[in-house]
C-alpha cells in the first residue's frame, strides 16, 4: 500500500560536514558522556532521563505533526501504552521485552480507532477531536476497577530486568546511569527512524499534504491513508514511550498518564523546537525540561509549569518555525 | 424520580448554556477558538471565592467584580489573539492552549491546589412543587441563565449592535463590505464574552468544587455545545445545552457519576465525526 523508499536527497544535511551535522553530533556526544560529566549525580541523571523520554515523545508526536495535523490527544496513546505494558507484566508476568512492543501495538490499535473517527477532519476540528478523545481511555481506565484498579493506579510495577552481559551485571533498579543509557539508546533509535521517515517517500508525502493538500491529492497521494499511517506510527512510539515510563517510574495512575501533562508537552516541544525539522522537538525537550526542573522549579515550587505555556505562546506568536527551524532558515 | 432527573438536567443544562454562550459568541464573531475559556470561568470563580472568603463580600456583589476582572483580562487576550496569522482557527487553538496552561499555573500559584467551594447554605435547601423536588440552587441557576439568555436575545435580535454582530458571525467579509468595523465587533464580542464568563464563574464556584485543573472540563463542555449548535445560532446553543445537561443527568442515574465525564467527550466525537457543522446549522463557507 505505501512505498517507503529512501532517496538520496542533497539537502544540507547530506552535503558532508555542515554546521547542522556537526552540532548534532556534538550534542549526541555530550549526551553520551553526560553521566561522566555530572559524576553520576543521580538527580541530574534522572532529570535528563526524563528529558530524553519526553524527547522521544516529542519525536513520536512530530511524526504525525509532519502531516500538519496538530494532535492534542497523544496522552491517550501514552496512557494506554503505559497501562497495557503495566497490566501485562504485572498480571500475566510477561517479560518486559515482550510487553513494551505489545503496548506499542495496542496504542497503535487505539490510534487506528482514533484515525477512523478523526481522519476526515482537518486543522482545528482534528485538534478538538483528539482533545476529546483522551477522555475515553481515561474514564474507562478510571472505572474498570477489576482490571485496572481504578483511580488508585498501579503500584509496584516491575522494573527492567537486570542484564548480564558477559562479566558486566547491569541492574536497572539501583543504577540511574543504566536507566539513562537505556532511554538514550531508545532515543537514538527513534531519532534515526524519524530521520529515515523524513527523507523517505512517506515523509515527503506527509510534508506535501501539510503544505498543500489538494495539490498533493492531485498528484496521487491519498491524504487520509498517509495521515492514518503516520498516526499509527506516532501512536506506536508514543505507546512504547508510555510503557518505558511505566517501568522506569514503576507507578502510574489514570490522572497522571492520561493527563494534559503528557499530551500538552510533546506538542509544546515539537512546536517550540520546530515542527518542520527532525531534531527540533528533541532539542526543545532537552533544553526546556531541564530548564524547568533545575531553574524554575526551585524558584516557583507551585505553578512553575507556566513555562510550557509561556514558550508555546512565544513560539506561536514570534517563531512559528520553532527554535531549530528558525536557526536552520537563517543558516541556509 | 424521573422528574428530579429532568429538573436536574434542565437546570444544569441551562448553566452549561451560560458557559457556552461566551465561547460561542467569541468563536462566532472572531473565529478564534479560545481553549482557555474554561480556565477563565474558573478564574472568575476563584476571584469570587477570594472576595467572598477573605473580604466577606456578599455573594451577589462578587459578580460585578468578577465581570470587571474578566473584562480586563479578555481585552488583553484579544490583543494577543490579534497577532495571529493564518490559519486562524488552528493557531488560535494552540495559542489559547498555551494561555490556558499559563492561567492554570497562575491559579495554582495564587490559590494552591486545594478544593474550594463557595458555600451558600440557603441555596441547598430544597422545596417541592407538586411532587417535583428542586433545590433553590437549581432554581437560581435556571432562572439566572434564562434571564441572561433573554437579555442576550434582546441584544442580538432587537438592537442594531446585535444586528452588526450577527452579520459579522455570518460572513466577516460581507459585513466589512457593508461598513461594519469587524475589529471593533471582535473586541465587543470579547467584552460580551467576558461579561458572560464573569457571570458564569461565581455560579460555577458555588455549584462545583474549584481547583486549578477543572478548567479543562469546562472548556470541553463549551466546545461541545458550540459545535453541536453550529455557528451563530442562539437557539441551537439552548437546545444543545439542555440536551447535554439531560444526557449527563441520565448517565449519572443509569451508570454512576464517574462516567459523566465521558458523555461530553463522546458527544463531541460523534458530532465531529458525523456533523461538524452543527445539528441545526448548515454548511458554512
Amino acid at each position: 500500500m505505501i512505498n517507503i523508499k529512501t532517496k538520496n536527497f542533497r539537502y544540507g544535511f547530506n552535503k558532508g560536514l555542515s554546521p547542522d551535522k556537526v552540532s548534532l553530533l556534538m550534542g549526541l556526544f555530550l549526551l553520551l558522556l553526560l553521566p561522566l560529566l555530572v559524576r553520576q549525580n543521580d538527580y541530574i541523571l534522572q532529570v535528563f532521563t526524563h528529558a530524553l523520554l519526553l524527547a522521544t515523545l516529542a519525536l513520536a508526536w512530530n511524526i504525525l505533526g509532519l502531516s500538519g495535523s496538530i494532535s492534542l490527544g497523544h496522552a491517550a496513546f501514552f496512557g494506554s501504552g503505559a497501562y497495557a505494558s503495566a497490566l501485562l507484566s504485572l498480571d500475566l508476568g510477561l517479560s518486559l521485552w515482550i510487553t513494551i512492543p505489545l503496548a506499542g501495538f495496542i496504542a497503535a490499535g487505539l490510534g487506528f480507532i482514533m484515525g477512523l473517527i478523526c481522519m476526515r477532519l482537518r486543522g482545528a476540528y482534528f485538534a478538538l477531536a483528539t482533545l476529546a478523545f483522551i477522555e475515553i481511555p481515561r474514564v474507562i481506565t478510571d472505572n474498570w476497577d477489576e482490571v485496572t484498579r481504578g483511580s488508585l493506579g498501579l503500584v509496584g510495577l516491575p522494573g527492567f530486568p537486570s542484564l548480564n552481559l558477559g562479566t558486566w551485571h547491569i541492574d536497572f533498579y539501583s543504577s540511574f546511569t543504566a536507566s539513562y543509557y537505556l532511554v538514550f539508546i531508545y532515543f537514538l533509535l527513534l531519532l534515526g527512524l524519524v530521520g529515515f521517515i523524513f527523507r523517505s517517500n512517506l515523509g515527503l508525502a506527509l510534508q506535501a499534504i501539510r503544505e498543500e493538500e489538494i495539490a498533493s491529492q492531485a498528484v496521487g497521494i491519498r491524504a487520509n491513508s498517509f495521515r492514518l499511517f503516520s498516526m499509527l506510527l506516532s501512536a506506536f512510539f508514543t505507546g512504547v514511550s508510555g510503557a518505558c515510563y511505566a517501568h522506569l517510574v514503576r507507578y502510574i495512575n489514570p490522572g497522571l498518564v492520561f493527563g494534559l501533562h503528557f499530551s500538552a508537552i510533546p506538542m509544546i516541544f515539537a512546536i517550540c523546537g520546530g515542527r518542520f525539522t527532525i531534531i527540533g522537538p528533541a532539542l526543545a525537550a532537552l533544553i526546556i525540561y531541564p530548564l524547568d526542573q533545575f531553574i524554575f522549579h526551585p524558584l516557583i515550587p507551585t505553578g512553575h509549569e507556566f513555562l510550557y505555556g509561556a514558550v508555546l505562546i512565544f513560539a506561536v506568536l514570534f517563531m512559528p518555525a520553532g527554535f531549530w527551524g528558525s536557526i536552520q532558515r537563517t543558516t541556509n | 424520580m424521573w422528574t428530579t432527573v429532568l429538573v436536574s438536567g434542565i437546570s444544569m443544562g441551562s448553566f452549561y448554556i451560560l458557559i457556552a454562550l461566551g465561547f460561542a459568541l467569541i468563536f462566532g464573531v472572531t473565529r478564534y477558538f479560545n481553549l482557555a475559556h474554561g480556565e477563565l470561568v474558573v478564574l472568575a470563580g476563584y476571584v469570587a471565592y477570594w472576595l467572598w472568603n477573605v473580604y466577606a463580600l456578599s455573594f451577589v456583589l462578587t459578580f460585578p467584580v468578577a465581570i470587571l476582572v474578566l473584562f480586563l483580562i479578555c481585552l488583553g487576550l484579544k490583543r494577543l489573539f490579534a497577532r495571529l496569522t493564518e490559519p486562524l482557527e488552528l493557531n488560535s487553538i494552540v495559542l489559547s492552549f498555551g494561555i490556558a496552561i499559563v492561567i492554570q499555573n497562575s491559579m495554582l500559584f495564587l490559590f494552591s491546589g486545594n478544593y474550594r467551594l463557595i458555600r451558600i447554605p440557603s441555596l441547598n435547601k430544597s422545596f417541592h412543587f407538586h411532587e417535583v423536588y428542586m433545590s433553590y440552587g437549581q432554581l437560581t441557576l435556571l432562572v439566572l441563565s434564562l434571564i441572561v439568555i433573554f437579555l442576550l436575545y434582546i441584544l442580538m435580535y432587537r438592537t442594531y449592535l446585535g444586528k452588526a454582530l450577527r452579520a459579522t458571525i455570518q460572513n466577516k467579509e460581507a459585513a466589512a463590505l457593508a461598513g461594519i468595523n469587524v475589529t471593533i465587533m471582535g473586541t465587543f464580542a470579547f467584552c460580551l464574552g467576558a461579561v458572560l464568563i464573569g457571570l458564569a464563574g461565581p455560579l460555577y464556584g458555588c455549584t462545583h468544587y474549584l481547583y486549578p485543573s477543572t478548567g479543562h472540563e469546562v472548556t470541553l463542555l463549551a466546545i461541545t455545545i458550540t459545535i453541536f449548535a453550529g455557528v451563530g445560532r442562539l437557539s441551537g446553543i439552548i437546545l444543545a445545552g439542555w440536551i447535554l445537561g439531560l444526557a449527563e443527568a441520565f448517565t449519572v442515574i443509569l451508570c454512576g457519576s464517574s462516567w459523566r465525564e465521558m458523555v461530553t467527550a463522546l458527544l463531541l466525537l460523534i458530532l465531529l465525526a458525523f456533523k461538524p457543522y452543527g445539528i441545526l446549522g448548515n454548511r458554512e463557507s
